[in-house]
């Protein structure tokens, strides 16, 4: 199915691109004078879930991050190439950020609940796009509740401050606030490296279920990690995309001898 | 507290107290001797005070002294308009310099991070921080008071204001810079624009700091006498109007303390226990009202 991919990313007339949400192509990113990614070029399928692994520093994060804009925070980062998202360059600077960012949700390393309420911790995103009556949020706050399989634990408890929930509540929290806004992509920095490995386990099987309706783009130190839920895995090492295959075929028979040398804890 | 405590296991011939570890022992006791009377100099100091306050203060502190207002010796006055005025005058100083401060610290913090501005306003503000009270009397004497031929209640919270704002600017920044980039960038990651990030998440999540810098400034502007002497100048009789002179505790007490008359000396004595309870009540609410909440 994936076969496509496997010969080169750089082929335009690719037909698996159609089913590309994001077609990156000869991205290259700076922080001021310093190259951070260099000239990488694929895919991220629709409804699959992309694992970026590689040692700190390889750039995977930042790659992440260019998705959403988010270096745009920052002066003196800079990208150029092309990122394209349902027909249009992310990285085209007339591009409307808050829009952008509605569509490419994020969820970071840490869990970041907002001074709030659980539930207005989830309205606070739908209600800067969309303007809902007091019924179709709650029935969205639910919504995205139960699908990250918070409901049940906190449904009295709406109206309490997220921040006296655990880490791994917040962290799904987190997630249900990103796909609140709707979004067709998701991406996961690191997602559960603050979490306790039940968390983290709960959120892996949450990813088989979110796949399904969105694109997921995840950065990950952890191996197991990535062979679990990931359709794709591309290896990155010093901002270069080293491969990209399916999760089977980079675990079981890469074809770099770097990437075998990462997956088997050579280095890293 | 000795750190050289037997711990029960064997030693050999190098390990046994020899002469250097005796001069430790005794530099180790001289200084925890000497911090520990210094700290013991400034409680007693702290203690005298308060104590002498609640001796000489107490014997004046009657339901009359708190409803009647100032009068001549004799005639059985009270500090009633002083204490009215100077909550009114020290509220509408709030009331001015919050949204200064505000604003400012808000800014420092978040949007003019590293510009050259940001760098001189931050530099300015620390120096009005520690600038001399009776100064910023003076200043405003000469823009507020000189001008309009007349001393006022307002000129006296401007003064007020004025000192408190760099308080405020100070707390306000430091606080919001205790927020995580993570939740700036989260919010941002919504697709919140950076004033609702700014508004909705940063000032909120910073709040009980912010508000402990506002009152801690209340507290601060609250037994400040020399701004108010050129400024509102003090009223022996009731004043509610911001456009004349208002009276003031600090302002009674320093008019009442040097006099020669005892019912007068006795109400100084009252006004200034009741301000420096105030800034004692003050300085509690925020301890205790805030640290839970912070936590």
């Amino acid at each position: 199915m994936s076969e496509a991919l496997h010969e080169s990313p750089d082929q335009k007339a690719d037909p698996e691109s159609r089913d590309a949400a994001l077609e990156v192509r000869d991205l290259d990113f700076y922080y001021g004078e310093k190259q951070a990614l260099k000239s990488i070029s694929m895919d991220f399928r629709k409804q699959s879930v992309t694992a970026m692994i590689g040692p700190s520093g390889c750039g995977k994060s930042t790659l992440l991050r260019i998705f959403n804009r988010m270096y745009d925070l920052y002066p003196g980062q800079k990208a150029t190439g092309s990122v394209m998202f349902d027909g249009a360059n992310i990285l085209d600077p007339a591009l409307d950020l808050n829009t952008l960012r509605s569509r490419i949700g994020m969820v970071f390393q840490k869990p970041t609940p907002f001074p709030m309420s659980i539930y207005d911790n989830i309205a606070f995103g739908v209600r800067l796009h969309e303007k809902l009556s007091r019924h179709e949020m709650d029935a969205r706050v639910e919504d995205v509740l139960t699908r990250v399989a918070l409901w049940k634990e906190v449904r009295d408890r709406l109206r309490e401050p997220a921040s006296g929930m655990s880490g791994g509540q917040q962290q799904r929290l987190c997630i249900a606030r990103s796909i609140a806004t709707r979004p067709e992509v998701l991406l996961l920095d690191e997602p559960t490296s603050a979490l306790d490995p039940i968390s983290t386990a709960r959120i892996e099987e949450l990813l088989d279920e979110l796949k399904r309706d969105f694109t997921i783009a995840i950065v990950t130190h952890n191996m197991q990690q990535a062979a679990r839920c990931a359709d794709q895995v591309a290896f990155f090492y010093l901002g270069t995309l080293i491969e990209m295959d399916s999760a089977d075929r980079m675990f079981t028979n890469p074809r770099q001898k770097q990437t075998q040398d990462y997956i088997t804890g050579r280095f890293g | 507290m000795s750190r050289m405590k037997d711990t029960g296991r064997t030693m050999g011939q190098g390990w046994r107290k020899g002469p250097r570890a005796t001069r430790r022992l005794v530099t180790d006791r001289l200084a925890t001797a000497l911090s520990l009377g210094a700290t013991a100099l400034l409680v007693i100091a702290l203690a005298s005070i308060l104590w002498t306050l609640l001796r000489n203060g107490i014997a004046g502190l009657s339901i009359a002294a708190l409803i009647h207002p100032m009068g001549p010796p004799g005639t059985n006055g009270g500090l009633a308009n002083a204490i009215v005025g100077s909550v009114i005058q020290t509220v509408v100083a709030l009331l001015i310099a919050t949204p200064i401060g505000l604003g400012c610290g808000v800014f420092l913090s978040e949007f003019g991070r590293g510009s050259r501005f940001a760098t001189s306003v931050r530099f300015v503000s620390d120096v009005l921080l520690s600038a001399p009270s009776i100064l910023i009397g003076l200043f405003v004497y000469l823009v507020l008071v000189a001008p309009f031929g007349h001393f006022s209640g307002l000129a006296g919270s401007v003064a007020l204001a004025i000192l408190a704002v760099p308080i405020i600017v100070r707390t306000t920044e430091d606080m919001l810079r205790l927020v995580p980039v993570a939740m700036r960038e989260a919010g941002a990651a919504l697709g919140a624009a950076h004033w609702r990030v700014v508004l909705f998440l940063c000032l909120r999540s910073a709040a009980p700091g912010v508000l402990t810098g506002i009152l801690l400034a209340l507290a601060r502007v609250s037994g400040e006498t020399a701004p108010l002497l050129f400024t509102s100048l003090g009223n022996q009789n009731w004043s509610f109007s911001l456009d004349r002179p208002m009276a003031s505790l600090p302002i009674a007490i320093y008019q009442y303390a040097g006099a020669s008359y005892d019912d007068w000396v006795r109400l100084a004595w009252t006004g200034a226990l009741l301000v420096t309870l105030g800034v004692l009540g003050i300085n509690i609410i925020v301890r205790f009202g805030f640290r839970k909440k912070q936590s």
